[in-house]
């Protein structure tokens, strides 16, 4: 009963953590960092072995001194959910330390993510990602996302830097920041976070202004990180519109224009909620500002993916292999307009692009030869290479909503 | 987890046996006799009585939902199977639940604006200064190792609505038997789906006479029936030896229901029990008596400080 102890020895009510993150791991350096803090890569300490990421949150600050000022939303949702859940394809959590006015969230250390894995495969030239390879990877996120929707969570962030692979080859979906339950929450999810998901790899339905939104929007996510991992670029690489002065959501209209212009425009007729959604009538002028041909085109999904599969040496008889018209098939479903006839996860995992054409290894690099670079750790704690990319920080609203509230108000 | 209670940390970490829950706090008991015996409480069902309207008064000022309330109240539960409730201040205790519950719930409240609130009530116990509130919330986080998610009850009661045809006034008054069974140490000692059984079953057989529209508390609605009669504890207890002459047939689907379910029939009685003893004490009751203990204790330690 160390808090009682604590207590005693201190003043009631004050709080002195029972575990030193220094006594535990040695800190090796810096991985990354966000709006949430920053990421340290440590090794286990007096007897603890392994190697570990700690997730520190930043405290806010007031003046020149920390101090405790509640924690924001979103770290509570994340230590909540990471305590909660134990599964395989999830990132692992290690411990949590909370001390001097800090959250350190210790996970196990992957030595790769799927942006990394996608860059390293664009260089020295482009060289597609094996096509066993990206099944693997495919299957793997797919059941870790399914133990997530069975468990009534939401990932709500899946992206290629949230995408963490083990030195052995496991998928393990990393991130929980903006991960929420949804079972019958108290408020609609629309009313906390008003823009979730970063937009390239956002669901049609949440730029159409969608307030009911489901476990469909993560598999837009992943039908776009699927069609990322054959083609090696965002599908959909759109340009964020921000916030305008008076703080309101904008239409997404750019981003809106790279999906028609490979999906077409969605039409009532396959989509029925379509009409309800508060865009409609952006969506609406943004179809008549298109040339009729365009218009009128229906899906040219099979045409990017043919050509993505030609420009990837994907074949039968290649050494990549290929994903063929199964995968077409697969990635054609996950993108569909309609978030109520969007495949799910489970449905998914049933698919004949992984029923039929043999077994799925647990690792993702078997059989492949070369070696994929190392995560980059460096000792300067104020890098901030990766900072600022929209594909690896995060868009939305992350902490607290009520707390932008208050600070909207003040500007 | 959300779904899975099972595979939850509620149920491998928080919950407990009457005779582990006894020995802790007789271990809390043993380390501070003396305070124990300088600042006299009164029963700790009482105590929870006065903690859950003092929630109350704090949420309705902000417009919070039951559920929210009910977290917050676990939270105080588990917070002090670790720590002696004469070494804190309770006021700021409860108030950080109440604030980390909100999180929790998806409902967040910002923490000025609790802490005005909370000051707002008992200006003699909280302080302006807001880091208090926030140190409290790394105590309360740490102590509860992190395992936030709570299960509650009020699922499987609105899950089983329509598989018991329940009546609108039949669920209203189980609803408020599931917010009765916070003031006892139920959430600790069983899982949410007995509580919600226990719950439905109080309501189906002891349905008042007299409408009630969604009270706070069962307690003025059951207690009396619970007390006077007995006959449904005896009909509840005829169920685990099935060769009871049989019931009214107005519970009869509840009952067949039951019988098919898994569900351990022995755990329902005992948390009928509970029920029914809290209802008992509740009685003795008396608001300015608690407030008073507890300011007397808060003060004299300087808890508050």
């Amino acid at each position: 009963m160390g808090a009682i102890e604590s207590v005693e020895s201190r003043r009631p009510g004050g709080y002195t953590s029972k575990v030193r993150v220094r006594d535990r791991y040695h800190i090796v350096g810096f991985i990354s960092s966000g709006t949430y803090g920053r990421v340290y890569k440590a090794v286990g300490k007096n007897g603890k072995k392994g190697e570990f990421a700690i997730k520190k949150f930043k405290p806010d600050k007031e003046g020149e001194t920390i101090q405790y000022t509640g924690l924001s939303q979103s770290a509570i949702r994340e230590m909540a959910l990471c305590t909660e859940l134990s599964h395989a394809n999830v990132v692992q959590l290690e411990e949590i330390i909370l001390e001097d006015k800090c959250i350190f969230m210790v996970f196990e250390y992957t030595e790769h993510d799927l942006l990394q894995i996608i860059h390293h495969h664009t260089q020295p030239q482009r060289h597609a990602i094996p096509a066993s390879m990206v099944r693997s990877i495919l299957f793997q996120l797919l059941n870790g996302l399914l133990y997530l929707h069975t468990n009534w969570v939401l990932h709500r962030d899946l992206k290629p830097a949230n995408i963490l692979v083990t030195s052995s080859g496991a998928i393990r979906i990393g991130d929980l920041g903006l991960a929420r339950l949804f079972y019958k929450p108290l408020n609609s999810l629309f009313s906390g976070d008003k823009v979730v998901v970063t937009i390239w790899y956002r669901a049609p339905e949440l730029l159409m202004g969608s307030r009911h939104y489901t476990p469909a929007v993560d598999m837009w996510a992943v039908g776009c990180i699927f069609a990322e991992l054959l083609s090696l670029r965002p599908i959909f690489k759109g340009e964020e519109a921000k916030m305008d002065s008076k703080k309101t959501v904008p239409f997404q209209r750019n981003q809106m224009t790279k999906i028609v212009e490979i999906l077409g425009l969605p039409r009532k007729e396959s989509w029925p909620g379509l009409a309800s959604m508060p865009e409609y009538s952006q969506l609406q002028s943004l179809a008549a500002h298109r040339q009729p041909s365009q218009y009128h085109r229906g899906s040219n999904l099979e045409g990017w993916y043919q050509s993505c599969l030609k420009n990837g040496g994907y074949s039968s008889t290649s050494s990549a292999g290929t994903p063929g018209t199964d995968g077409f098939d697969l990635l054609s479903r996950m993108l569909e307009y309609d978030p109520t006839k969007r495949i799910t996860a489970e449905q998914a995992l049933e698919h004949p692009y992984f029923t039929i054409g043999g077994p799925i290894s647990g690792n993702c690099f078997e059989g492949i030869e070369g070696k994929y670079p190392h995560r980059r750790v460096t000792q300067d704690d104020n890098d901030i290479r990766t900072g600022s990319l929209p594909g690896t920080k995060r868009s939305g609203l992350p902490d607290d909503s009520l707390m932008r509230a208050s600070k909207r108000l003040k500007e | 987890m959300a779904a899975n209670y099972w595979a939850s940390t509620q149920r491998r970490h928080w919950l407990f046996s009457r005779e582990k829950l006894a020995d802790i706090r007789e271990a809390l008991w043993e380390k501070d006799k003396v305070a124990h015996s300088q600042f006299p409480l009164p029963d700790q069902r009482l105590l929870n009585i006065y903690f859950n309207q003092q929630l109350i008064k704090l949420g309705k000022r902000m417009s919070t939902r039951q559920q929210a309330i009910a977290t917050a109240q676990v939270y105080l539960k588990r917070f002090y199977t670790k720590n002696e409730i004469r070494q804190t201040s309770p006021y700021l205790v409860l108030t950080t639940a109440f604030y980390l519950a909100c999180k929790m719930e998806e409902c967040p409240q910002h923490i000025r604006f609790v802490v005005g609130e909370a000051r707002g009530l008992w200006p003699e116990f909280i302080t302006p200064d807001v880091a208090k509130l926030g140190e409290c919330e790394f105590a309360l986080i740490s102590e509860m190792s992190s395992q936030l998610i709570v299960h509650h009850p009020y699922r499987t009661l609105s899950e089983l609505e329509t598989e018991l045809s329940l009546a609108t006034e039949e669920v209203a008054l189980a609803w408020s038997v599931i917010n009765d069974h916070y003031l006892t140490d139920l959430p600790l000692l069983h899982p949410p789906h007995v509580i919600a059984i226990m719950a439905i079953f109080l309501a189906v057989v002891f349905k008042p006479a007299h409408p009630v529209t969604y009270p706070v508390t069962a307690q003025s609605a059951l207690s009396g029936s619970l007390m006077s009669e007995g006959s449904g504890l005896q009909m509840l207890a005829a169920l685990s030896d099935k060769t009871g002459s049989g019931p009214p047939p107005k519970i009869q689907k509840l009952i067949g229901w039951l019988a098919e379910s898994e569900v351990d029939i022995k755990a329902v009685i005992e948390c009928t029990q509970e029920l029914v003893s809290l209802y008992e004490v509740w009685e003795q009751y008396s608001e300015k008596n608690c407030k008073e203990l507890l300011g007397r204790m808060v003060k004299s330690k300087n808890l508050d400080k």
